[in-house]
């Protein structure tokens, strides 16, 4: 199934060639989850901390249950502290 | 307000969102701003300018040249001061008719528990993750408004977090895991670089929602977080749901 999966700031490097701006469509497993996804690109799970699925947080914890659907669109933030 | 005030405040006062009543408001808010480097320069320049009647201040640093490049409340002559004197003097020369309340010293325990008693509202500026984890204990306990931000390398993320309110999210809501995580809490501009206005934009915001917080208009940044890659000159807005066991605000009732 395809899904679009947007990566911002360091994590951009992992976005497939065919990517435009911050965002690519990707074929995916149907039936994976969130944190199957991320490591199907080959993207550290500690440094995509932010993991955003269509525009909402999803909380660590939820992140092994969470199962993508078709269509989704997968957002990617490291974390951000300094000031 | 006098004369000079209505002709300082004119162009606040022209905008209907704030009028008399608004700017009145302002001039009587108690604002407690917690670090003064690259966020809390224009927080502080801004909220000085903008007749916020008491603000405090608090840093334990001093003004060092690598800061220059970024922390615009603070100059070439005020290398070796403490940082709070110096953005207070800053403030002071914009405007000598608020209160400010300077505390040079690392905010922490009861002493951040007293200040933010004091404050209708704190802003976090700070620099480090374990610090902010502390702030926002000390908001939720004394619920609290907390204006956050934060900036690193291209990038930004800025929230509003109603404290203690029981619908809504806390900053451990969002980063929470991170502070049993096994990644060093040490993400910070000293180790990884920040573009200089990309603090200056996070920083703009922050006194922004500060404002609007106080004459009480306009859509907060509430449950809402708003990421920035300067980089790639993209905005993310991110809904942050309330963890119902955040062992922080997950318990508050009100």
């Amino acid at each position: 199934m395809n899904i679009t999966l947007k990566c911002f700031a360091g994590l951009k490097r992992h976005l497939p060639a065919h990517a435009k701006a911050n965002q690519a469509e990707v074929e995916v497993d149907a039936g994976i989850s969130v944190y199957q996804a991320i490591d199907h690109f080959n993207i550290d799970r500690e440094e995509a901390y932010l993991v955003i699925l269509n525009g909402v947080f999803v909380c660590p914890p939820d992140r092994d249950t969470m199962i993508l659907k078709e269509n989704d669109t997968l957002a990617l933030w490291p974390e951000v502290a300094g000031g | 307000m006098n004369d000079d005030d209505l002709l300082r405040y004119g162009r606040h006062i022209m905008l209907p969102e704030i009028d008399f009543e608004g700017q009145k408001k302002l001039l009587a808010a108690k604002v407690l701003i917690i670090g003064v480097g690259g966020l809390g320069s224009p927080v502080a320049i801004y909220l000085a300018a903008s007749g916020i009647g008491e603000i405090s201040i608090a840093d334990h640093d001093i003004v060092e040249l690598n800061n220059l490049q970024r922390q615009i409340a603070h100059d070439e002559k005020s290398l070796g001061q403490s940082k709070v004197s110096s953005c207070a003097n800053r403030m002071n020369a914009i405007n000598s008719k608020i209160n400010i309340i300077q505390l040079d010293i690392k905010l922490s325990g009861e002493q951040l528990l007293s200040s933010v008693a004091k404050a209708d509202i704190v802003v976090d500026c700070t620099d480090n993750l374990k610090t902010r984890f502390e702030i926002n204990r000390a908001c939720v306990q004394q619920k609290k408004w907390l204006v956050s931000a934060a900036a690193i390398r291209w990038e930004g993320q800025i929230s509003v977090y109603h404290c203690g309110n029981k619908d809504s999210p806390c900053y451990h809501c969002c980063y929470g895991l991170r502070e049993s995580g096994s990644k060093e809490l040490d993400q910070t501009c000293s180790t990884n670089g920040v573009l200089s206005p990309v603090v200056g934009v996070m920083g703009s915001m922050q006194a922004i929602e500060v404002i609007k917080l106080i004459i009480a208009k306009g859509d907060l940044l509430v449950a809402r977080v708003l990421l920035f890659d300067a980089l790639s000159m993209q905005w993310e807005s991110m809904q942050l749901p309330k963890n119902p066991d955040c062992p922080v605000c997950g318990q508050v009732q009100k």
